[in-house]
């Protein structure tokens, strides 16, 4: 059964020829069985599928791809190299377009805007109306909030609703690099931008299932009662600068107002889905949510405290300028009191966006189900939704309150927007989160509320003790 | 139940749910079944129902020759097939009385400590995942994927080898195998050091998992739990150092005891012996013998003495067993296994009951079954 | 007091440690292949779909007997005399029952040996008949199967091809 060549082949008649030759004749070894012409190698390209035919297909020899090798000399791999100069150029090109943007929009936006007007001037004089109308359009056209206003709230909107796409397909990056494997590649020109969006229509395209025991109508608004909330919450949010829809003076309660409603959205998904089991993990995901809104609002005060408003462009704008000279003024480094505060709210906020290290209703949690279970289609997809943008909603209230929210880090960098700065802050949480979750186990969930309940809400009372303490001297 | 005191006390009225947690389940586990009875969140009966991968192998093997019994060894505890080709090839020698060459020996040996490796990285992997921590899955399948590309460069199967064969091993290495052995140690111990970091030190990690599921040294004896179960509940019983076979006895190695048996125990139980296979595999590559790697007197059709003999080796999963019973034929007249996760899932009806089920998982996960095994 | 105080910042630090190994991990380059467009050649030696040449083969019956899960069939040819040569007339395997353990490529006595281990693993199936696969003189390496409703031996489309020179012992 071995595969070694047998020795009893070896040719008896070589032997017998070197014997009595005087001379050493070489060894003829016996001549090979003549071997059958195997085909050439064959290609298997995916058979049926037209969408694999004509790519850029290649066999790959296995040794060339164990771990070590490839990480032993990664800059010589074009792909790895090719990859960091492309990171380094988006990253690049981001800034070079926004300065750009920042020092020469407006003046393009107004030469095109009065071009605009200046050629329905023509229009109208044409048409018989007089230069005065034509003018108190254009005065109407730039300062009317009846234009304005409902033009932020779309824009908002929009940011809204497209953000998730990318924060979705940059979650599914991350979390692949994070494990050795790549992520979409194939959707989309560019490493599979525009999965999102094909998986986005084909869950339009799916049946809204709805079983039989939900209580239909319940069941039907609790994604829309999880969901508007979300966009509400957003319309204080200054992007940096007046990039803002709605400058109230409350924002910062107005918002956890906001967050708190959701949690009649959850609860109605798990009863309105006629399961026991989505029942109780509503109730959960409800309890844990309810739980960690009280550290989130108690880690705020000491920042609310030291800027004192509750605006929060005030609270931005609190940040600006530096101690020394190079050290910004944000509120994250206020000794002890700040980072305190950014920890308690970064861990109650990761809790309250239900996500792993505490995304017990999330997870296929062992035998009971989470509250979306019941939900398919484009439903599911507005709790999807819900989620990246109570995400991102935290990490832009994270850029403002500790970060600075659109003020640079060093005085001399503020040819780049703030809008940029704020973006970039808010991105890094961003990435924050996904490193969170896709490092970290689940925390059980008597443990979930025991980490609220005895650690951080204690912890936040001593904190907003310290920033007392702090401000009395 | 004995009528205690509590029991006089006016209680909440619940009822007790009847739930099943499989045969299908997140927790890549195979196909069990356990029948949970809850009371709220309270397991208050738990009954493993086994039988869905029964193949019917011990009676399959009453028709085959010994060689098509290696082939159908592999496919037991399909995780740690070089164990299962390991064990039977050892009964059948103990009965023909054959004599492994050195070489064959310590190959055998290289093979096993890599099995052991690769199943415990799938251990580490799917016990991460069961525990919530996706990343630790995959970077565990990177590593087995190189202990794979070995197996497959000596053997040419990634799990069901056929490597081990009576009297010896089948093939002879390639030339740049041992290369790529060494290779791998390195890169592995690294790997080790971070396993260590991103799962086994995490505080969220040890919450879950080191306050549940203890089991005591003499419950687990009791129950005849083996392998790194025992182990972790602080009997130090390992077949390699108790009964060396194969020459394990020339190699230097611990055996990595746990303190109080708690899930986070038996999983780095597992973890340790990964460091220590790792360098049992090192001391076999530095001084592999040379010479023949089949031994004389196996046949082609190979007919073992009338007899019975059991041998035993350390699985991955535990003490694994093999009772042979010869009548002179070309096949056995009875095999059976002896399979140690079949034995140690029947603690499951006396430990489940009180717990959670948030740690179900947890605790099911780390006993490490293979239902190949269990149904055989 | 300092106990909780030590544990808290234990914890920190072991989280800490956790975050860097994802992230040191995320700045390596990704060690998997995209599979349609590009797949991995095993090693020589990898035991994948079996081959078989009609010509080689002198019908034996070693396969046959070695095979433990009894999926290779065949029958010798007859010379015009009606008496058996060592030639197969035809030969079949059954891939539905291969278990692709080489105990038959490992019996073949003939140099080089007429059932073969392929590099193949991308061994699927449209219909169950695909699955029985049969070698006749003239029929290629990949054989043909049998389709019961057009009544006749056709090759399978699409599936079963050859990945890569494959692996044919010489011993």
């Amino acid at each position: 059964m071995t595969d070694k060549p047998s020795e009893s082949d070896k040719p008896d008649e070589a032997k017998k020829e070197e014997a009595p030759a005087a001379k050493p004749a070489p060894a003829k070894p016996p001549a090979k069985p003549p071997v059958k012409e195997l085909p050439k190698p064959v290609f298997n390209e995916h058979p049926t599928h037209p969408a694999y035919q004509g790519r850029a297909s290649r066999l790959l020899h296995a040794n060339r791809m164990a771990p070590n090798r490839v990480w032993e000399d990664k800059w010589r791999l074009p792909r790895y190299r090719n990859g960091a100069i492309m990171l380094a150029g988006i990253l690049g090109g981001l800034t070079v377009g926004a300065v750009l943007i920042d020092r020469f929009g407006m003046t393009v936006w107004m030469k095109l805007w009065n071009t605009l007007f200046a050629v329905l001037g023509r229009v109208a004089a044409a048409a018989g109306a007089s230069a005065d109308s034509v003018a108190a359009a254009k005065a109407f056209a730039e300062t009317s909030p009846w234009i304005w206003s409902p033009l932020k709230v779309i824009l908002v909107l929009h940011v809204i609703l497209v953000a998730p796409i990318f924060l979705v397909w940059w979650e599914r990056k991350i979390s692949a690099h994070m494990q050795s494997r790549f992520g979409p590649m194939y959707v989309g020109w560019f490493h599979g931008v525009l999965q999102t969006v094909a998986d986005g229509i084909k869950l339009l395209l799916k049946e809204n299932i709805q079983p039989a025991s939900a209580d239909s109508w319940v069941h039907r608004l609790a994604p829309a009662v999880v969901c508007f909330p979300a966009i509400l919450a957003f319309a204080p949010v200054s992007f940096g600068g007046d990039l803002i829809a709605a400058d109230i003076d409350v924002s910062v309660v107005y918002i956890f107002a906001m967050a708190g409603i959701s949690v009649v959205g959850i609860m109605m998904a798990g009863w309105g889905s006629g399961n026991k089991y989505s029942l109780l993990g509503g109730l959960r995901s409800a309890a844990q949510l309810v739980s960690y809104e009280l550290p989130r609002g108690f880690a705020i005060m000491p920042v609310i405290m030291f800027a004192g408003s509750l605006s929060l462009v005030r609270i931005a704008d609190a940040q600006s300028g530096t101690w020394f000279g190079f050290v910004p003024r944000w509120f994250i480094f206020y000794p002890v009191v700040g980072q305190l505060s950014f920890l308690i709210f970064l861990i109650a906020s990761v809790a309250e966006t239900n996500r792993t290290p505490f995304d017990i209703p999330e997870a296929e949690s062992e035998l009971v189900a989470g509250f979306h279970t019941e939900y398919s289609g484009m439903r599911f997809s507005l709790f999807f939704l819900a989620e990246y943008a109570y995400m991102l909603l935290a990490c832009l209230l994270m850029s403002a309150f500790f970060f600075g929210g659109g003020n640079p880090p060093l005085p001399g960098l503020d040819f780049v927007p703030g809008w940029y700065w704020f973006l970039g802050k808010t991105m890094a949480l961003v990435f924050l989160f996904m490193w969170f979750r896709w490092t970290f186990p689940r925390l059980r969930v008597d443990r979930v509320m025991d980490l609220c309940w005895k650690f951080l809400l204690p912890w936040s009372f001593a904190n907003i003790a310290f920033a007392g303490l702090y401000l009395l001297f | 139940m004995t009528e205690t005191a509590a029991d006089n006390k006016p209680k909440l009225k619940s009822d007790q749910m009847f739930i099943n947690l499989g045969p299908q389940h997140p927790s890549t586990h195979g196909v069990l079944r356990i029948g949970l009875t809850i009371e709220g969140e309270i397991i208050v009966n738990a009954v493993p129902d086994v039988g869905y991968l029964h193949r019917g192998t011990e009676k399959l093997a009453e028709i085959r020759g010994y060689h098509h019994c290696v082939v159908l060894s592999d496919r037991w505890d399909y995780l740690n097939a070089m164990g299962n080709n390991m064990v039977f090839c050892m009964a059948a020698e103990k009965l023909m009385g054959v004599e492994v060459p050195e070489r064959a020996q310590q190959l055998r040996v290289l093979m096993l400590e890599l099995n052991r490796i690769a199943s415990h990285l799938l251990f580490f992997g799917t016990y991460g995942i069961d525990i919530g921590a996706f990343t630790a899955f995959l970077h565990a399948f990177r590593e087995r994927e190189m202990v794979l590309d070995l197996f497959e460069m000596v053997c040419g199967a990634r799990m069901t080898y056929n490597y081990i064969r009576l009297g010896g091993v089948m093939k002879e290495l390639p030339k740049e195998w041992l290369d790529r052995c060494r290779e791998f140690v390195p890169f592995f111990k690294k790997r080790l050091a971070e396993y260590d970091d991103l799962l086994s030190f995490n505080p969220i990690f040890l919450d879950r998992t080191k306050t549940v599921g203890a089991v005591g040294g003499k419950e687990a004896l009791a129950w005849g739990w083996s392998g790194p179960n025992l182990r972790a509940s602080g009997v130090p019983y390992d077949m390699r150092k108790f009964q060396p076979y194969s020459s394990y006895e020339k190699f230097d190695f611990e055996i990595p005891v746990g303190k109080d048996g708690s899930c986070w125990d038996r999983y780095y139980c597992r973890v340790r012996e990964m460091h220590e296979s790792l360098k049992i595999v090192e001391q076999v590559l530095g001084g592999l013998p040379e010479g023949p790697i089949l031994g004389k007197g196996v046949a082609k059709v190979p007919k073992a003495p009338p007899g019975e003999t059991y041998a035993a080796i350390e699985g991955a999963r535990g003490d694994l067993g093999i009772h042979l019973v010869s009548d002179g034929n070309m096949s056995p007249y009875r095999l059976h296994v002896k399979a140690p996760s079949f034995i140690n899932l029947q603690i499951l009806q006396e430990m489940l009951v009180g717990q959670k089920i948030s740690d179900v998982v947890a605790i099911l996960g780390s006993i490490d079954i293979v239902l190949g095994e269990v149904d055989r | 007091m300092g106990n909780y105080f030590s544990t808290i910042f234990g914890a920190f630090t072991a989280i800490l440690k956790g975050m860097s190994v994802t992230f040191k991990t995320m700045l390596k380059p990704a060690t998997t292949v995209q599979y349609p467009t590009e797949k991995l050649v095993p090693y020589e030696g990898y035991r994948g779909a079996l081959l078989f040449d009609a010509d080689t083969c002198i019908s034996c019956n070693l396969c046959v007997k070695a095979c433990p899960s009894f999926c290779i069939q065949l029958e010798n040819a007859t010379n015009e005399a009606g008496k058996k040569i060592a030639k197969v007339k035809w030969y079949t395997i059954d891939f539905g029952k291969c278990n692709f353990c080489r105990l038959c490529e490992e019996s073949c006595p003939t140099k080089p040996k007429s059932v073969w281990h392929s590099l193949d693993y991308e061994i699927t199936f449209f219909k169950r008949d695909e699955m029985v696969r049969c070698w006749q003189k003239g029929f290629e390496f990949i054989g043909k199967y049998f389709d019961r409703e057009a009544k006749e031996f056709k090759k399978p489309e699409g599936q079963v091809q050859i990945q890569t020179t494959q692996q044919r012992c010489q011993y």
